[in-house]
């Protein structure tokens, strides 16, 4: 009973102590830095005030926005991780230890799905799945990083006005008065970023689907042959038609594609800073765990809806099932 | 464009983003993805490898378990052959012995019962002669003469083997006898011509030869006792006394 | 009354009806999870399938949530 109450008590000095730090050191910071409501805007915010390139027209100006700077901190992981596959390679170790056997456990679970559903084209989908999975988790992921959408430049902003200046990288204790320009802000609260992956999965699925039926695969999107083979004549008008919507189909799946990761961890990022700045107390730990799970969830989603899309652009009569389902 | 641009939307950010993505994913496919699938691949090959040779090796110990109880069987099937071989052996050749020591003492038995029979016939029939001589002798101081001792020597050679005048007077007798053998008690032994004189008259009397076997009997004390199958034909002294007991009570 | 504060507190609503959309999806999640739990619960050997399926019947729901969140973004930001 004693050993019991002992053990609860070793329990309770556990957790509860440094919870109880966490709270007292949250509510101090509460009192004297109180947290800055983060700027809420679509595009990225740039982190330098100059342009890196100066193209104008519709190319627009390339500033080094903070979405920027998390896509080179995903590149800068990623070639963590294929340092420390190559050295696991170059060691010979068969034993999956650290990063590389984390690494090689997700890839054998990827491979095993593509494997399920692409067949023979495994070996030429898998990559595109792990590539997009990897990619998008590590973008979602870096939300979680403290300082990610906290730390960044400070801004006056006026009531209604849109424009805003410099003030500088401290908190100052005039709440009201500023929005913080975060430094980093996850890549997938970026369109660009989102948008450019959703093209280069329909793009790769077009390219494969031709790899696998040649021109034929094009039939998809012109059924012509239809109005003259199919029987009576207005059935095979319509399957002509049908197929035109093939083509609004893809076009919908990059807007899926994109608006899906996009929507998902701007509402989460948002929903963090903005609990964080009404409780900044325990409330966002909570809601950190929810988003590290809609995060795996999301690029699984991207790299299975992928591997769908491609797996059934390689069958000769496909494509129609799931397109139309998600459009 | 402009609502494009309110969304984010930079066809520059997004060429960049599409060339980073484009990039990523060659360095990943040419440096991560190969050496992780040959890993795996490795892995797998050599976990089927071991779990192959664990299945030959079970294999192997299970056939080596086989042979090892084949090889008991066939040896405790060998060892009990062995021990019933042996057994059989002894008991064979303790039957044998025990078969020899019983001939022998059946041998030995039969040899001193043949001795014996032998011994007592002969003094029998010494003993024949002389009581024929004191029988004459004390007839003679009886009565005084001397009968014609040839004459006497036949009477008395009659009285113990009931042969009168080269006849069996006791055959006549017998009558339709169906026998396989027949035996002639006499109270002393028979002389050869006697045992010749009486087979004579039965096979004459029977019509054909059977075997005839004579025995000693001194307690019928004079005649012949002659059986042949199922019949009795008495002719002895001890026969006639006990008609004569019968007649008289 | 300020034209523009007008505009503004129009667009605000409009953004907020724009969500109401979003309950569709939820509706629709919870659907899908139901029936995969369900569908767990009698067979659980194929859990995993189960799961994989789900999700993706998932994300194809909120779809439609993200597609209320678009226009949403789109009157509260685009719209002049």
């Amino acid at each position: 009973m004693a050993d019991a109450q002992k053990k609860k008590s070793n329990k309770w000095k556990e957790i509860g102590l440094p919870l109880g730090i966490a709270v007292v050191l949250s509510g101090l910071g509460w009192y004297f830095f109180p947290p800055v409501m983060p700027h809420i805007q679509l595009p990225a915010e740039p982190v330098l005030e100059q342009p890196l390139l100066r193209l104008g027209g519709i190319w627009g100006d390339i500033y080094l926005t903070n979405t920027l700077v998390a896509t080179l901190l995903i590149d800068v992981v990623l070639l963590g991780l294929v340092w420390a596959v190559q050295k696991a390679a170059r060691s010979g170790d068969l034993i999956p230890r650290g990063i590389s056997g984390v690494l090689e456990a997700t890839l054998e679970a990827i491979y095993n799905l593509t494997e399920t559903t692409a067949g023979k084209w495994t070996e030429t989908i898998f990559p595109y799945f792990a590539t997009f999975f990897l990619v998008v988790l590590i973008a979602n992921w870096t939300e979680l990083l403290p300082g990610v959408d906290s730390i960044g430049w400070l801004h006056h902003v006026e009531e209604g006005v849109k424009g805003f200046g410099h003030v500088g990288p401290f908190l100052m204790k005039k709440p009201g008065d500023f929005q913080v320009m975060a430094w980093v802000r996850v890549a997938s609260t970026d369109l660009n970023f989102t948008i450019a992956l959703a093209l280069v999965s329909v793009f790769m699925t077009q390219v494969i689907g031709v790899r696998a039926l040649g021109l034929p695969y094009f039939k998809k999107f012109f059924n012509i042959e239809a109005i003259f083979k199919v029987k009576p004549m207005y059935m095979g008008v319509i399957d002509f038609f049908v197929s035109i919507l093939e083509i609004i189909s893809e076009v919908a799946k990059i807007i899926s594609f994109s608006f899906r990761l996009f929507g998902n961890l701007f509402a989460g990022s948002v929903m963090l800073f903005v609990l964080g700045y009404l409780v900044p107390i325990l409330l966002q730990s909570g809601v950190l765990l929810l988003e590290a799970f809609v995060g795996i969830v999301q690029a699984l989603v991207f790299g299975m809806l992928t591997l769908m899309f491609m797996a059934l652009a390689t069958h000769p009569h496909g494509g129609e099932e799931h397109g139309e389902a998600h459009a | 464009m402009e609502a494009l641009q309110n969304l984010g939307i930079n066809l520059g950010y997004l060429i960049v983003q599409i060339v980073n993505f484009g990039v990523m994913f060659w360095v990943l496919k040419k440096w991560a993805y190969p050496p992780i699938m040959e890993m795996l691949e490795k892995r797998r090959q050599i976990i089927a490898k071991g779990l192959e040779d664990a299945r030959v090796a079970a294999e192997a110990r299970a056939n080596a378990e086989k042979e090892a109880e084949k090889i008991l069987a066939e040896a405790r099937a060998k060892a009990s052959q062995i021990v019933r071989e042996a057994s059989e052996r002894a008991e064979a050749v303790g039957r044998e012995i025990k078969a020899q020591a019983e001939a022998e003492a059946a041998r030995i038995r039969a040899e001193a019962v043949e001795a014996a029979q032998a011994e007592r016939e002969r003094i029998l029939r010494e003993l024949r002669s002389q009581v024929a001589m004191l029988a004459i002798a004390a007839a003679q101081k009886l009565i005084g003469t001397a009968l014609d001792e040839q004459r006497q020597r036949q009477l008395l050679d009659a009285f113990f083997s009931g042969i009168e005048g080269g006849k069996v007077t006791v055959l006549d007798e017998l009558e339709d006898a169906v026998a396989d053998s027949a035996e002639v008690i006499s109270a002393l032994p028979l002389t050869e011509e006697e045992q010749e004189t009486i087979k004579k008259n039965l096979f004459a009397k029977l019509g054909r030869e059977i075997p005839v076997t004579f025995k000693v009997d001194p307690t019928i004390m004079g005649g012949v006792i002659i059986r042949v199958g199922d019949k009795v034909l008495d002719d002895s002294v001890s026969g006639h006394l006990q008609e004569l007991r019968e007649a008289l009570i | 009354m300020d034209p523009q504060s007008i505009v503004t507190a129009a667009k605000l609503i409009g953004a907020g009806l724009a969500m109401i959309g979003a309950m569709g999806g939820g509706i629709g999640i919870g659907l899908s999870a139901h029936g995969a739990v369900q569908g767990i619960a009698r067979n659980p050997d194929v859990a995993g399938q189960v799961q994989t399926n789900m999700i993706l019947g998932i994300a194809f729901a909120e779809a439609v949530a993200i597609y209320c969140l678009v226009v949403a973004l789109l009157i509260l930001f685009v719209v002049k």
